[in-house]
């Protein structure tokens, strides 16, 4: 009885371990690890989870056969012959020094071929340099900091267009308002996060209004995560700018608009860059309040329709199940790098990381999810085909007012005061 | 004109509030001695009950921040006794570190059941309403939210100064041992203390889901000010938890309106800094 016993003992224990042994060679073999770095927790914690859900909703659209999805290797299963792509979520909290440490873990660790990452380009820029100097690749999708590309780093790629690139955009549209609406937009108000996407965007701003004559007449930072953004409102309404440049992510973005309200002041226009305007979440909460904003993005429903229709499919079948929303024009971006670091992978033929650098560095890639069409990137890794529009919600519905060739809808301008809403 | 006024109506306002979040945790700190890490977590439990009950129910929360105030008052007792009480006694750190814990577990939890998305409660019964005064825009939600809170606060005060259940609160802060010899149940002191303190910092959430958006880190930086606010009033003072957060709210306010936005905290900090180092049992303390 006893030798019974220790016999099915020792017979299961030698399928367990064979069990683990097997599994563990197919992980080895078959599977493609990635690393997501987001802020998960902390005051972005909202459009981190969706920048995930994205993630995983083109790791979806690879590993599994999706005939009906028109994108590069949508039809088959996995990649490089059976590959599979496995999906490391890390948590930056906002923090640079978690996401540095995040980073380290990663690819030491868990062994991951790639990261994707990190929204906040206070996060990117020490995550990314882990990665620079270990020889791996780091994908960005929406950190929007000019600076990030700007230190010819071989292994960086990001999607986004720069704060430079919406900068220049958000005067020109300033310029057209003023030549064919009449608009008299003389002077600019900036408010931002006192972080480093909130300061360099809030420097491309100035480089931007010098350009065109555009007088900024308020320059106001603040602390994110704030309990008040009274004296940073009152400040902006002493100096009452007819135009107003907005970087303020997530909550501190509603907490602005509701206090703008509290206040009863508004400018003229309002355009934010890559902030909490873009996320359906936060303007479901804010409501008619969050009406007539404007800001620059690369996705919303309406722009799907006419030029990403493949993006809706994905949307429907794998983002919206996860986000109970459409994509927004942050996590979306996210996204395509998955796919475009898919396709670098596939033509390499192999998880050689410098083949795979190098691929990405001189190809051009389809992109059924980006507004372009395409993506290639330029030395030091921004994408040379970042595109965004200016649009302005009403009834939680983005239009696009801006370029020309976009619009969809004239502009409500000057905005309707809070009085008469 | 109308800007100074502005700027001392908003610092007045939001330190009325500071001073009811930092109330609760005045009275812990000063008659127990243990520092609550979760209190700022207590506030966000209390926003995201009330947003719950104005969600599901229809409730406004000038209604009900009672719900707050008695749920918090439950969370605060419970604490202590499935908590603080086991904690108390041992390593000098132990209910420091066991707040801390549980304050990650309110986080997470809540991070967890209701997802990081922020929640603003439309169509309150104070929504959008303000009112000119002397140059200025006066928010209602917010000089309600004030008004209350003088009120909860000169309530705690008459309870502990006024009161049987005062005295023996005072009277344990002051000496333990003594106070069980003179008859004293110390350990419903505790527990009153610790439940009076989520009292107050659940009538506060509960009457801040009027304007603010629910959230779970909305705790975060309210619950540093209230330290700061203690520390600065002195520990277990009442008044000097109001006279501190009065302070705090205006230095905020003058300092980012006529120096920089950038800087409130820093100022806010800097005099925390200076009176610590002059007088550390802080301006009112026992």
């Amino acid at each position: 009885m006893q030798l019974r016993k220790r016999s099915t003992i020792a017979v299961l224990l030698v399928l367990a371990l064979s069990l683990m042994v097997c599994s563990s060679a197919f992980a080895a073999d078959k599977v493609i690890k990635i690393g997501v770095l987001f802020p998960l927790t902390g005051p972005a914690a909202v459009s981190g989870q969706n920048c995930v859900n994205s993630v995983l909703a083109a790791a979806d659209v690879i590993n599994k056969a999706n005939p009906d999805i028109n994108a590069p290797l949508a039809a088959k299963v996995g990649l490089l012959d059976g590959y599979k792509i496995e999906i490391v979520k890390a948590d930056h909290q906002g923090k640079p020094d978690v996401a540095k440490s995040e980073a380290e873990r990663l690819y030491n660790q868990e062994k991951v071929f790639a990261v994707i990452g990190s929204y906040n380009s206070s996060a990117t820029k020490p995550a990314s340099a882990v990665a620079e100097r270990a020889k791996k690749i780091f994908m960005c999708g929406c950190s929007s900091s000019a600076a990030l590309t700007e230190r010819d780093y071989k292994y960086f790629f990001r999607h986004a267009p720069t704060d430079a690139i919406e900068s220049k955009e958000f005067v020109e549209y300033i310029e057209y308002l003023n030549k064919e609406k009449n608009a008299g937009i003389k002077t600019l108000g900036l408010i931002y996060e006192n972080t480093e996407f909130g300061k360099h965007a809030a420097e491309e701003a100035h480089k931007a209004a010098k350009h065109t004559g555009l007088k900024v007449v308020a320059d106001v930072p603040f602390n994110n995560g704030a309990t008040n953004l009274n004296s940073e409102v009152q400040t902006l309404k002493a100096a009452n700018p007819d135009a107003v440049f907005g970087a303020a992510l997530g909550g501190d973005y509603s907490l602005w608009v509701r206090t703008m309200k509290q206040v009863n002041w508004l400018p003229k226009i309002a355009i934010n860059y890559c902030t909490g305007y873009q996320n359906p979440a936060v303007q479901k909460e804010l409501a008619g309040d969050g009406d007539h904003f404007m800001g620059g993005m690369g996705y919303s429903p309406e722009l799907a329709k006419k030029f990403m229709p493949e993006a809706i499919k994905i949307e429907a079948k794998y983002y919206t199940p996860r986000s109970n929303q459409p994509f927004d024009s942050d996590s979306i971006q996210e996204a395509v790098m998955l796919f475009v670091l898919a396709q670098a992978i596939e033509k390499a033929g192999s998880l050689d990381t410098e083949k795979v650098a190098q691929i990405l560095r001189t190809e051009e890639f389809p992109s059924v999810m980006s507004l372009s069409g395409t993506v290639k990137f330029e030395p030091g890794g921004q994408n040379i085909h970042a595109l965004s529009v200016i649009t302005q919600i009403k009834d939680l519905d983005y239009k696009t007012v801006f370029p020309i060739k976009y619009q969809k809808a004239q502009p409500v301008f000057p905005m309707t005061p809070w009085d008469k809403r | 004109m109308s800007n100074f006024v502005q700027v001392l109506i908003d610092g007045i306002l939001s330190g009325l509030l500071y001073a009811l979040v930092a109330a609760g945790l005045s009275m812990m700190w000063g008659v127990m001695d243990v520092i609550n890490f979760a209190h700022g977590e207590f506030l966000m439990v209390a926003m995201y009950l009330c947003y719950w009950i104005g969600e599901i129910l229809g409730i406004d929360p000038l209604f009900s921040w009672i719900a707050g105030g008695i749920f918090l008052f439950l969370i605060g007792a419970l604490t202590y006794r499935l908590i603080i009480k086991n904690s108390l006694g041992k390593a000098a750190m132990a209910p420091l570190l066991a707040t801390f814990g549980l304050s990650m577990l309110l986080k997470n939890f809540c991070m967890n059941r209701f997802t990081p998305n922020f929640r603003l409660l439309s169509g309150t019964i104070m929504e959008g309403k303000t009112f000119q005064f002397a140059g200025a825009i006066v928010s209602v939600p917010q000089l309600v939210t004030a008004i209350f809170s003088l009120a909860v606060l000169l309530g705690v005060y008459w309870l502990i100064k006024k009161t049987r259940v005062g005295w023996a609160i005072q009277a344990t802060a002051m000496d333990k041992e003594a106070a069980e010899l003179m008859g004293i149940d110390t350990e419903n002191i505790y527990l009153l203390v610790f439940g009076i303190g989520g009292a107050c910092v659940g009538v506060a959430g509960g009457l801040m889901t009027t304007y603010l958006a629910v959230h779970p880190e909305v705790g975060g930086l309210f619950s540093l000010i209230a330290f700061v606010v203690v520390a600065l009033g002195g520990f277990g003072s009442i008044p000097g938890a109001l006279f501190a957060a009065l302070l705090i709210g205006l230095v905020e306010s003058f300092a980012g309106f006529y120096i920089a936005a950038v800087v409130k905290y820093v100022a806010v900090f800097a005099i925390y800094l200076v009176v610590i180092m002059i007088r550390p049992k802080g301006l009112f303390g026992w």
